[in-house]
């Protein structure tokens, strides 16, 4: 049976909501799917090769932070087409899109979504809760369709199908206004961005004393310094550097974790690293059972040796940059 | 100006305990305490008090009688007014059905502004304050952290949000929800001295379904949309990990592991 998907393109990560894509493939199989991507604000590309349709706003697009008619729209649009499941990523308007257009489906929604699963007809949605200490495993109830937000790289996608989306234009200007105006926007530094970083450097609430620490291990192996959310919430951090169900999905080939217990909030961020190096006072903490070296000590001592070892290195291969 | 803050009790997540055969978690007896946020707005909505004083500030929160003590503190702390949802037929409700109930109670009360945290530390879906905007059809913006000043002019208000990749500015026709971040500096005010045993009970009301006339399969487990199957602790593969101490050896260890790995450096 023909199964149909909904992807909303954020234009503010339209690649990562593509991804999502991966998620449709794990419920319903690549047979018999079809896909639609919803861009309203018109910004998509990449898309045309991997959905059926694309849906867009024309001649008025509506950009991400007009959640409310977003919501309509999606409303107007399953009404059209039926949707076997509608996926939004977890984006800052994702996340507002997805809660109003639930309620306009008077569907469930599973929010930031980090594994997908049939068991026999159903399908079985997990997603971190009680601040990470568990995973719960979710099923929707109701008739309306499977909806859920799912991080940006939480799911990958693999599929070599190459498809030619057709257009489908949509005209929102009949829809209520949002009534939210953009007045200003700054936009961030982006060399900050840990989740393109090879190697990171991340501290917890065990590093607080000194987080410039980190930075200098970070530069000294080229990579950047991340953290937990206690480091953030105690101001040690900024948000924007923040690994977690609450932060950042990233993909680090070494993530160098101190004073990280490693709750599964954090642990969800950390999928696809793909080697951890933890230091902890304590040798029973979580992250202990994912990490491939476990160093039991303290955190400062241990950066200050690493650091001594990598610089008597460098002076003894004269400034050189390789390892001996 | 009429500001409403929505608070949520979040359990102590130290200290929690689950009904594994219902698959709830049991909020009646674990500690709890303000959702740090949610706390943030409320701040926040005191701090405007303190600019223009003829603003009303009430709370309003779906909870079990537990947080009563928390909620007297509140008022304590400065809050007008105080509305406790409480029944036990909530219990086990999803997010669809607490906005369902949030909103039905929002209803009678006037506001201009709705007040409350973008994120809560149990749950962490985000998703009831969007969702009570829906049902009231009015805007909410989420991660807002700071309100421009002045903040309100002629029925808009001037916000601020920190998103992934910017910052941006809003203005936003009232009523509206405002779903703020967390930020250290905003805290709630100490409770004075003179203040610590006063009698609130006059400024606070607990309603419950009688009121609110939601029928029984419209609300907890079965009124909810999205059912928790299971829950698991153990979440992530284990690996067999090198264990080693900070001393020359271990430094070692991961000194030629970072090698081995292709780490270089710089």
């Amino acid at each position: 049976m023909l199964k149909q998907v909904l992807v909303y393109i954020d234009e503010d990560a339209v690649q990562d909501s593509i991804d999502l894509v991966e998620a449709a493939r794990l419920m319903f199989g690549d047979r018999d799917l079809i896909t639609y991507a919803l861009a309203p604000a018109g910004q998509y590309a990449g898309a045309e090769t991997v959905f059926d349709y694309i849906i867009t706003s024309e001649p008025a697009p509506v950009a991400h932070y007009e959640a409310g008619k977003i919501a309509r729209l999606i409303e107007h649009l399953h009404h059209q087409y039926r949707f076997d499941a509608i996926l939004i990523p977890s984006t800052t308007f994702g996340r507002i899109i997805a809660p109003r257009a639930a309620i306009r489906l008077r569907t469930g929604l599973v929010a930031d979504v980090t594994e997908v699963r049939t068991e026999g007809d159903e399908i079985l949605l997990v997603r971190p809760a009680f601040s990470g200490r568990l995973l719960a495993t979710v099923v929707c109830r109701g008739s309306g369709p499977i909806m859920m937000s799912v991080r940006p790289r939480t799911f990958v996608k693999t599929g070599a199908t190459v498809k030619q989306a057709k257009l489908i234009f949509c005209d929102t200007r009949n829809l209520p206004d949002s009534g939210i105006r953009l007045t200003g926007r700054t936009e961030r530094h982006q060399e900050q961005d840990i989740r393109e970083s090879e190697v990171l450097v991340a501290g917890g609430g065990g590093a607080m004393k000194d987080f410039p620490l980190l930075e200098r291990l970070a530069s000294l192996l080229g990579g950047k310094v991340a953290a937990s959310r206690k480091a953030v919430d105690h101001g040690k951090a900024s948000r924007e550097i923040q690994v977690g169900q609450s932060g950042k999905m990233v993909g680090p080939k070494v993530y160098i974790a101190l004073g990280i217990s490693g709750s599964s909030q954090h642990m969800a961020g950390l999928k696809r690293a793909k080697h951890i190096i933890s230091v902890n006072i304590d040798p029973h903490a979580p992250i202990c059972s994912m990490s491939d070296i476990v160093v039991q000590g303290d955190y400062k001592v241990f950066a200050e040796a690493l650091i001594k070892r990598i610089e008597a290195q460098r002076t003894q291969t004269n400034g050189g940059l390789s390892w001996k | 100006m009429r500001i409403l803050c929505l608070v949520k009790m979040v359990p102590d997540v130290d200290n929690l305990r689950y009904d594994r055969e219902r698959n709830i978690l049991v909020r009646d007896d674990a500690s709890l305490l303000i959702n740090p946020e949610d706390a943030c707005a409320v701040a926040v909505a005191l701090a405007l008090r303190q600019d223009s004083p003829d603003t009303e500030i009430e709370v309003v929160s779906m909870a079990p009688r537990g947080a009563i003590p928390h909620l007297e503190d509140l008022i304590r702390r400065g809050i007008g007014r105080v509305t406790l949802i409480t029944d036990p037929l909530f219990s086990g409700s999803d997010t669809w059905v607490t906005s369902n109930i949030l909103a039905r109670s929002i209803q009678s009360i006037p506001y201009d502004l709705i007040f409350t945290g973008t994120n809560s530390l149990d749950g962490g879906t985000a998703q009831v304050p969007a969702q009570i905007a829906e049902l009231l059809g009015i805007p909410y913006l989420s991660n807002v952290n700071a309100l421009k000043n002045p903040a309100i002019t002629d029925r808009t208000v001037m916000v601020e949000v920190e998103e992934e990749q910017s910052v941006l500015q809003f203005s936003v026709y009232l009523p509206a929800i405002l779903g703020f971040q967390y930020t250290p500096k905003r805290k709630l005010p100490y409770i004075r001295f003179e203040e610590l045993n006063r009698d609130v009970s006059s400024q606070l009301s607990i309603i419950g379904n009688e009121v609110l006339g939601f029928s029984a399969n419209e609300v907890g487990l079965k009124g909810s949309l999205t059912q928790v199957k299971r829950l698991d602790t153990d979440i992530l593969y284990q690996k067999q990990a090198i264990r080693v101490s900070v001393d020359d050896q271990g430094i070692e260890t991961v000194y030629q592991f970072l090698k081995q790995k292709g780490v270089h450096p710089c």
